[in-house]
């Protein structure tokens, strides 16, 4: 394993048999498991180089049970790592040896729809495309969709901050949450927001969103629905250059159009997708833009017409517009199965999720093509051009020896390439383990150390999710002191009124 | 009292490390327009911001505009205006609505995190906010976030700083994100509904497919003053509003169609473009309460409750004190105008937004007042505990803003 985590309390895994037994004693039945079988699926998330088995698995179906297993965990000083549906890309949810692994896959219930306030009231457990379903009836849906939205937790998305292709418009989770029930690990409840558009004072709801279970355990989740829009459409557009399809993304965000959606794929992504799925993309384009407008048929209608226009003077040479929902989900389909297409091409690939801005993508893209040649890996770009975030699929096979390691320097270059061109090393994946010692190359220590000082507000311990996100941990009293610069009281400097 | 006019970050660091060495809040300010909001401080020291005053770089096509915190928001939003965008946001003006002269800085817009009509559809300060850098209550430059929307990389304490009011860390330098201004937009009014009613139409206008941009009410009273942008409207009776914005083409059609979906709520008419976008204004400004209005001496709350909850609270608050009140984003925003009284009738309006899941923030009352009421909504002990905690992981000496946000308890 290449990321170091932190070191495992010997005396904790001494005491394990008690340990059992106290949890069972909180969670009764099933929702303790500790047998090695048992544990396997629990061993790695969606980033599936690295695994370990937990102490212990323990899966509670209460709020109630979720605060005494955190209570007894912070009295006994025992490392939890909380898990929704485990589906993290970044490695958020990788157990610890001397950990216990707190599992939300009980939490699966809607508690309330809400169509007067526009909200759903749910459990974390609760898939995020179920949501949707769940609303769909009534016209209704949750706006950020990532693309394992089948299958990823609600509360998981709120952990991560998840995207999606139609976070453009429509925003990531951060946008689309009002309020959460979060259990801390003192075991104390505490519930944020709930159905107003604010919550009353500092924005802690903005803070839990995107703290890969660092902060705490949420346990009921308040979202924001939306109406359907009426009609959606989408281009198919095809540059002989990559540099003019980064021209047309740029012309039509800057002409006012803000797109449902706008993904950018290269030429060995396209490859990949047309040989899987059969889209009808075009093969001897080096980009191809999808782009959906969504809205009233009589203002997507009009849109399409201006984007065709603005590609063309872009200097695309093709352009395909969906003639109906058939097609329309066809140009999807393509882009929607990039990922197991390059499967399909190669043994292994890592998946990378920096952001630039949006005017860098050319020369990203010709950044990521030399440090190709430099590591001797191919990669497949799939973006999400609209918004800057990129998702380079970098090829390997794990079996070749020393692939695997070339395959991650690769991308720890091309996040160093994302955030040397004004961006940032992870646009919607999660910090996780995976970006964790590259934190550095984007924050100073004092930044990290104000972010560890927030973490010390919650979990003072450091016992919730220990080894994510912070390349380096601080003891919280270190990071308290003031340090007090006596010698500089006049500020001379200063002018004075 | 001693102002400290700072030029740069590096200024910033040194007055509060010096703050810090001799034990001296600071009070932090750009154009000092939200000075009479929050509890009366326990400062002796101006840090004013407002030579902290560039635009560092504007890119309309990355839809991102980063500026220094005590940069003029009125320069900064006709920058943007000039490239046809905008925040989206819609930042209050809180100058009529407190008898200031001026609309503050970006800093300020910031740290109030007070957003107008379009919250409904676009979200808040808070949403808009990528990136700052600011330097916190140990004297120590950070940043956090990016120049980027997509961004997760870190904890994103751009939510904590937007509605801090300046208690955290200062704000030295931001970036926000930008939207294109609607080409058009059209206003639906319809007239004399009671405060339920409206209510009512607002959530099914809000309900349904047509991306509605704005849903206010406005019952009779909120006519009796001068009126600026209302004036406009024509009879001084109720009158709800629902704004749509976008292509010409589609706001048209969805105005038709929004008009046959509220028919049961009475006949819609249609304001357009200029006058549509100067009732907005009035409203998100709260001009019905104006400081040089009838009702400038009266203390305002702004209650933010679950938005279908809004019109029966609203209702029952201005006929329990004798208040007026108005309702922005669908309900879910209350102004309540409240006739003067010493508590500002805090503890009768607290128990009834709290009966709803709502929280109310005293946005205008004397020093006086402002001394007895905590002007903002108290929280439950556990988030109270843990909204402290936050607090200080920030500025452990409480040096930043001490004591606006949470009045300390009568010992």
């Amino acid at each position: 394993m290449a990321v170091m985590m932190p070191a495992s309390d010997q005396a904790v895994l001494g005491r394990r048999d008690k340990i059992v037994a106290a949890l069972r004693a909180i969670v009764p039945g099933e929702g303790v498991i500790d047998s090695p079988a048992e544990m396997i699926p629990y061993e790695s998330d969606g980033l599936m180089a690295y695994r370990q088995p937990p102490m212990v698995v323990v899966l509670p179906d209460t709020t109630e049970q979720v605060s005494q297993v955190l209570k007894y965990c912070f009295e006994q000083g025992i490392k939890v790592v909380p898990r929704g549906a485990g589906t993290s890309l970044s490695g958020g949810a990788l157990p610890l040896e001397d950990g216990v692994l707190l599992g939300l896959g009980k939490f699966k219930r809607i508690r309330e729809i809400d169509y007067d306030n526009r909200v759903v009231v749910t459990e974390p457990g609760v898939t995020n495309l179920a949501i949707s379903q769940a609303v769909a009836h009534a016209g209704f849906y949750y706006a950020p969709d990532p693309s394992s939205q089948i299958a990823c937790s609600i509360g998981g998305n709120v952990a991560e901050n998840s995207g999606g292709v139609h976070c453009l418009k429509y925003g990531m989770t951060t946008n689309n949450v009002l309020g959460c029930e979060i259990v801390l690990i003192s075991g104390e409840i505490i519930s944020i927001g709930g159905k107003s558009a604010e919550t009353s004072g500092y924005d802690l709801m903005g803070i839990i969103t995107g703290s890969e279970g660092l902060l705490g355990v949420i346990t009921e989740i308040t979202v924001r629905i939306l109406q359907k829009p009426e009609t959606a459409r989408a281009l198919m557009v095809g540059f002989a250059e990559v540099e003019a399809a980064g021209r047309c993304v740029a012309e039509i965000i800057g002409a006012g159009i803000i797109p449902g959606g706008m993904e950018m794929m290269d030429r060995p992504a396209i490859h990949a997708s047309e040989a899987f799925v059969h889209a009808g993309y075009p093969l001897d384009v080096e980009a191809l833009l999808i782009i959906e407008l969504d809205g009233p048929g009589v203002e997507v209608d009009e849109l399409i017409g201006r984007v065709e226009a603005i590609a063309q003077n872009s200097g695309s040479t093709t352009c395909r517009i969906s003639g109906s929902e058939a097609e329309r989900n066809l140009f999807w389909a393509g882009r929607k199965a990039a990922f197991p297409a390059v499967g399909r091409i190669s043994p292994d690939y890592l998946c990378m999720d920096g952001t630039i801005p949006r005017g860098a993508l050319p020369t990203a893209l010709a950044r990521i093509r030399d440090l190709s040649a430099k590591h001797e890996l191919g990669v497949a770009n799939v973006f999400h051009a609209g918004d800057g975030n990129l998702h380079p699929l970098i090829l390997y096979d794990a079996n070749k020896p020393g692939e695997m390691e070339r395959a991650e320097a690769f991308g720890a270059d091309i996040l160093r390439v994302c955030v040397e061109l004004g961006g940032v090393l992870t646009g919607e994946h999660g910090v996780g383990i995976e970006k964790r010692d590259l934190m550095p190359e984007m924050f100073s220590e004092i930044d990290l150390n104000q972010q560890q000082r927030l973490k010390c507000a919650f979990d003072a311990q450091g016992l919730l999710n220990p080894g994510k996100v912070f390349p380096t941990l601080h003891r919280c009293a270190e990071l308290g002191r003031v340090h007090v610069h006596g010698g500089k009281l006049a500020f001379p400097d200063l002018p004075r009124f | 009292m001693d102002t400290l006019k700072v030029r740069d970050a590096g200024d910033v660091e040194q007055a509060v490390r010096a703050a810090l060495a001799g034990e001296q809040p600071l009070e932090i300010i750009g154009h000092g327009t939200k000075r009479p909001i929050g509890q009366p401080m326990a400062t002796n020291a101006l840090l004013d911001l407002s030579a902290l005053n560039a635009v560092t770089s504007y890119e309309p096509n990355e839809l991102i505009i980063t500026v220094q915190a005590g940069a003029p928001l009125a320069d900064v939003l006709s920058l943007i205006d000039s490239r046809n965008q905008q925040f989206a946001f819609e930042p209050v003006n809180t100058a009529s609505l407190l008898g200031t002269p001026k609309l503050g800085t970006i800093g300020g817009m910031i740290a109030a995190g007070l957003a107008g009509p379009r919250r409904v559809k676009a979200g808040g300060v808070r949403d808009h906010l990528l990136g700052a850098h600011a330097v916190s209550g140990f004297g120590d430059s950070f940043k956090t976030g990016g120049r980027v929307v997509k961004n997760v990389t870190g904890y994103d304490l751009c939510k904590l700083l937007a509605g801090s009011w300046g208690t955290l860390a200062v704000m030295t330098e931001v970036t926000l994100k930008v939207m294109p201004r609607p080409e058009s937009e059209r206003t639906l009014v319809l007239r004399g509904l009671d405060d339920i009613a409206a209510n009512r139409a607002m959530t099914a206008a809000l309900g349904s497919p047509f991306d509605v941009s704005g849903a206010g009410h406005l019952p009779n009273s909120a006519f009796r003053g001068p009126q600026s942008g209302l004036g406009g409207l024509g009879d001084p009776q109720a009158v709800t509003l629902l704004r749509l914005e976008g292509i010409a083409a589609s706001v048209v059609h969805r105005a038709d169609a929004l008009a046959k979906l509220l028919a049961p709520f009475g006949q819609a008419e249609i304001v357009a473009d200029a006058a549509s976008s100067s009732i907005w204004n009035s409203l998100r400004d709260v001009e019905p309460f104006a400081a040089n209005g009838p009702l400038g001496a009266w203390p305002v709350w702004r209650i933010v409750c679950p938005p279908a909850s809004g019109g029966a609270l609203g209702q029952q608050l201005s006929r329990d004190t004798g208040g007026d009140v108005i309702y922005d984003w669908g309900g879910g925003l209350i102004w309540a105008a409240l006739p003067p009284k010493p508590d500002a009738h805090a503890a009768l309006l607290r128990q009834r937004v709290d009966a709803v899941g709502g929280h109310a923030s005293l946005l205008r009352a004397s020093v006086e007042v402002r001394r007895n009421v905590d002007v903002f909504h108290p929280q439950q002990r556990g988030l109270a505990a843990l909204s402290e905690r936050v607090r200080r992981s920030f500025d452990p000496r409480n040096i930043l803003n001490r004591g606006r946000l949470v009045r300390e308890s009568p010992a």
